[in-house]
């Protein structure tokens, strides 16, 4: 019990033949939930007088002394309220607007009763990323207690930091969080991570890297993209430039080709039955094993290229639709699961690239082309029977275990193409 | 492979049927028990303890104060006889632990030492003669008109006083009693509020409000403390908190009463104090065995398995206090604390006309207040 007078006490006695218990005394509570949004902030305040406080306060309500509350004089006492109010965020004063309030009956109030019930709203003009709200009620401090509490916010880019309060919580600040509003690069951090851009991202990757049917696919056309075309064989390189400029093209080719069916897909444009798109690939991976062995669309090859990434991007698209996105999401999501199929095919090609251009300047260039084309070539059979009738085959722990090997091989590539290109002679005549 | 499967399912089946069989035993025992209860009523006073499942008016109507203060709905113990306020017991002593039950019992016991003796310590300081008489019928227009004769001080005067006592405890169902479909228990008065959703095998206490005036006090010859567990655990807790524990834990601004009182149902504050992921294991059991003491209320099929999600919950539970942290155990507690987490709010609040002698508390599950978790579709 707070040091309370004798005489207090006294009055207390004279006053109260009604039981005190379970009511406030002398004490007028002020109750504040605070509910914050990005641009405003809306308050519900709980006002309780204690029976010993509560004539003066009926008193300040009940501006003509009628004893009854008019809506005029509760309404003035309402806004006397916000005015003893003071707002501000991050140091600016803001202006809190009345929305609704409702009082008990006087004698309800004079029995330590009656809640008094006002919500108001604030406008919050926008500002930088860590902000600051602050609160401070003047409403009676003589006589008054408080409590005031922020809900947790519905809007998940604001982050409650911290709150501070003096000791009769009549002064409180909240510290908070607000990602976007006015910074744009943080709201697009917070969209790209509530879809997952980057585990989408790193999807992609990965689908491309353990993929290894699609990988083949494009090593197995790229194999003889440094070479020119003599006759019905593959001949002499072509010049450093040419190369470079045909493999780009059939890499740019097959990502825009697998990057339309891969957004009508997943936007349910078109719908192929996934065991049909698997079969296709595997024939796409035929037919490029047969090009490397023999030219048979010498300077298509780009073309090509683009309509088996046809294909291809419907198997990507099935990869997608498993994770059941929203639409817009999706538009992202397919963004940034190319951007992963893209990257990691780069990073492959980058890292094969050097090999090739060394190497098909070697008499040793045959055996790797066409070692390329039967391996590919024995795969995608492989590949196409196991579609076709869903039986096993090995095919799949044969290329895996390449493929789980794959930075050794092309490490091992990269050196043996080096010292080929460094001991062999230059080849300038056709060979088979 | 599939030897693997059927074992694995055999196992986690003989593990899971036997808690929802006894779940279900339960719901069954307590339905059976309120049917008892309702076939004891008459017509009259069955149809003022059946309200409808969707009444939510009814559904809110509790607090802390008085019946005589706040009518409450349904029959209180007074307007039984004493077969159905045997039946009623029974009931109680069905949905509730028999540690809940000892507690229900000891709050109304508080409110006769209270209507016998009055506060002790407390402004005003009455004597046995205590409150005054509202009407006799049990259910009093609580406020007197604007400038009626007499006003407050005109009613009283010595007497049996009919807002205050053990018999002036209400009880009302929402919903009829069924093993199936949701229905709602209802009983309370005077620092009393318990809100029982049963929905199925689960029972859900939230939200839930004791409170006692005397929170201690004298009966054959025994100390009584009906939330002295409530008080002595927490305090316990607080004193096992090292230094920068505890720098987390006490708030440095008083707190005057319930956050989340009556009629504040739902409501998420953004928690504050010492997270429990901060405390070690014998605090974090220290933390659990002090929100039993409410969870624990309940039957113990239904508290096992809320018990289970505060275990969960933990890591992102809050500890929070406010007050003197001195005292010791036996004797209440001036501090108010709250203990928050996902699915929890725990509220201890001394009343500031005599903070060790008069307390109220708050249980609640702001995500499933009334079990509307389980019973929206």
């Amino acid at each position: 019990m707070k040091p309370k007078s004798a005489s207090l006490i006294a009055a207390c006695i004279l006053l109260c033949a009604n039981p005190a218990s379970a009511h406030r005394i002398d004490e007028y509570l002020q109750a504040t939930i605070l509910s914050l949004d990005a641009d405003r902030v809306q308050a519900s305040m709980r006002l309780i007088p204690g029976i010993l406080v509560s004539p003066s306060v009926i008193a300040g309500i009940d501006g003509n002394g009628d004893g009854a509350f008019s809506e005029n004089e509760k309404r003035a006492y309402a806004q006397r309220v916000l005015g003893d109010l003071s707002i501000t965020i991050d140091g600016i004063s803001v202006q809190p607007v009345l929305v609704s309030w409702s009082f008990p009956e006087p004698a309800q109030m004079r029995e330590g009763l009656g809640e008094i019930h006002i919500e108001f709203t604030a406008k919050l003009p926008s500002g930088g990323r860590d902000r600051s709200l602050m609160l401070a009620n003047h409403h009676l401090n003589r006589t008054s207690v408080y409590l005031v509490n922020a809900l947790v916010p519905q809007d998940r880019s604001i982050q409650i930091l911290a709150q501070r309060r003096n000791e009769q919580q009549s002064v409180y600040e909240l510290d908070y969080r607000q990602a976007g509003a006015v910074d744009a690069g943080s709201r697009v951090s917070a969209w790209l991570s509530a879809i997952q851009f980057s585990s989408l991202f790193h999807l992609g990757m990965r689908h491309i890297a353990e993929g290894t049917d699609h990988l083949l696919f494009l090593l197995v056309l790229l194999l003889p993209a440094p070479l020119l075309v003599s006759g019905v064989r593959w001949g002499a390189p072509s010049g450093v430039r040419p190369s470079l400029l045909r493999i780009l093209s059939i890499v740019t080719a097959f990502t825009i080709g697998h990057s339309i069916t891969l957004s009508l897909a997943a936007f349910n444009a078109i719908t192929v039955p996934s065991r049909l798109v698997e079969v296709l690939i595997a024939v796409s991976i035929f037919v490029s094993a047969l090009h490397a062995f023999r030219p048979i669309f010498p300077g298509k090859e780009a073309w090509i290229a683009a309509f088996f990434g046809l294909i291809h991007g419907l198997a990507f698209a099935a990869t997608l639709d498993r994770l059941g996105l929203g639409r817009w999401d999706r538009v992202a999501g397919i963004l940034a699961f190319n951007l992963g199929i893209e990257t990691m095919q780069l990073l492959v090609v980058t890292a094969i690239l050097p090999s090739l251009m060394l190497l098909s300047r070697t008499h040793v260039y045959p055996l790797l082309r066409i070692g390329g084309a039967v391996f590919a070539g024995f795969a995608s059979v492989g590949w196409m029977i196991q579609r076709l009738f869903q039986v096993e085959t090995p095919v799949d722990a044969i290329v895996n275990a390449f493929a789980r090997h794959a930075l050794l091989i092309a490490v091992n590539l990269l050196v043996v193409s080096l010292v080929c290109r460094l001991l062999l002679t230059s080849r300038t005549q056709p060979t088979a | 492979m599939r030897k693997l499967l059927v074992v694995t399912a055999a196992i986690s089946l003989s593990v899971t049927l036997p808690s929802i069989a006894q779940q279900t035993a339960t719901t069954a025992r307590i339905v059976s028990a309120a049917d008892a209860f309702l076939a004891s009523l008459d017509a009259t006073q069955r149809k003022s303890v059946l309200y409808d499942f969707n009444d939510n008016e009814q559904r809110a109507r509790w607090s802390n104060f008085p019946t005589g203060v706040v009518p409450r709905g349904g029959i209180n113990f007074r307007q039984m006889s004493a077969p159905q306020r045997e039946a009623a017991m029974k009931l109680l002593a069905t949905v509730l632990s028999p540690m809940g039950l000892e507690k229900v019992e000891q709050i109304r016991q508080a409110d006769d030492d209270f209507k016998a003796n009055g506060s002790k310590r407390g402004p005003g300081g009455r004597g046995p003669n205590g409150p005054p008489p509202g009407n006799p019928n049990g259910q009093p227009p609580p406020f007197p008109g604007p400038g009626g004769p007499g006003g407050r001080g005109g009613r009283g005067g010595p007497g049996g006083g009919d807002l205050f006592g053990s018999d002036l405890y209400y009880i009302s169902f929402l919903g009829k009693p069924s093993t199936t479909s949701p229905w709602m228990l209802q009983f309370g008065g005077h620092h009393l509020a318990l809100n029982i959703t049963i929905a199925g095998s689960k029972g859900v206490l939230t939200p839930t409000l004791t409170g006692a005036q005397p929170a201690a006090f004298q009966m054959n010859g025994k100390t009584v403390r009906p939330l002295g567990r409530e008080s002595d655990k927490a305090l316990a807790l607080l004193q096992s908190l090292d230094e920068k524990q505890r720098k987390q834990a006490v708030l440095n601004y008083s707190v005057r009463d319930l956050v989340l009182g009556p009629g504040q149902d739902g409501k998420k504050i953004a928690p504050e104090g010492l997270k429990a992921s901060e405390m070690n294991a014998r605090q974090q059991a220290m933390l659990l065995e002090l929100i039993a003491e409410w969870a624990g209320i309940l039957n113990e099929t239904s508290a096992a398995t809320r018990m289970v999600e505060m275990k969960a919950d933990l890591n992102e539970t809050w500890f929070a206090w406010s007050g003197p942290i001195t005292g010791e155990a036996g004797s209440n507690i001036t501090a108010y604390y709250r203990i928050q987490g996902p699915h929890l709010v725990i509220e201890y609040a001394p009343q500031n006309d005599e903070p060790a002698n008069h307390v109220h508390t708050i249980y609640r599950d702001p995500t499933n207040d009334y079990g509307r978790a389980l019973t929206m579709q």
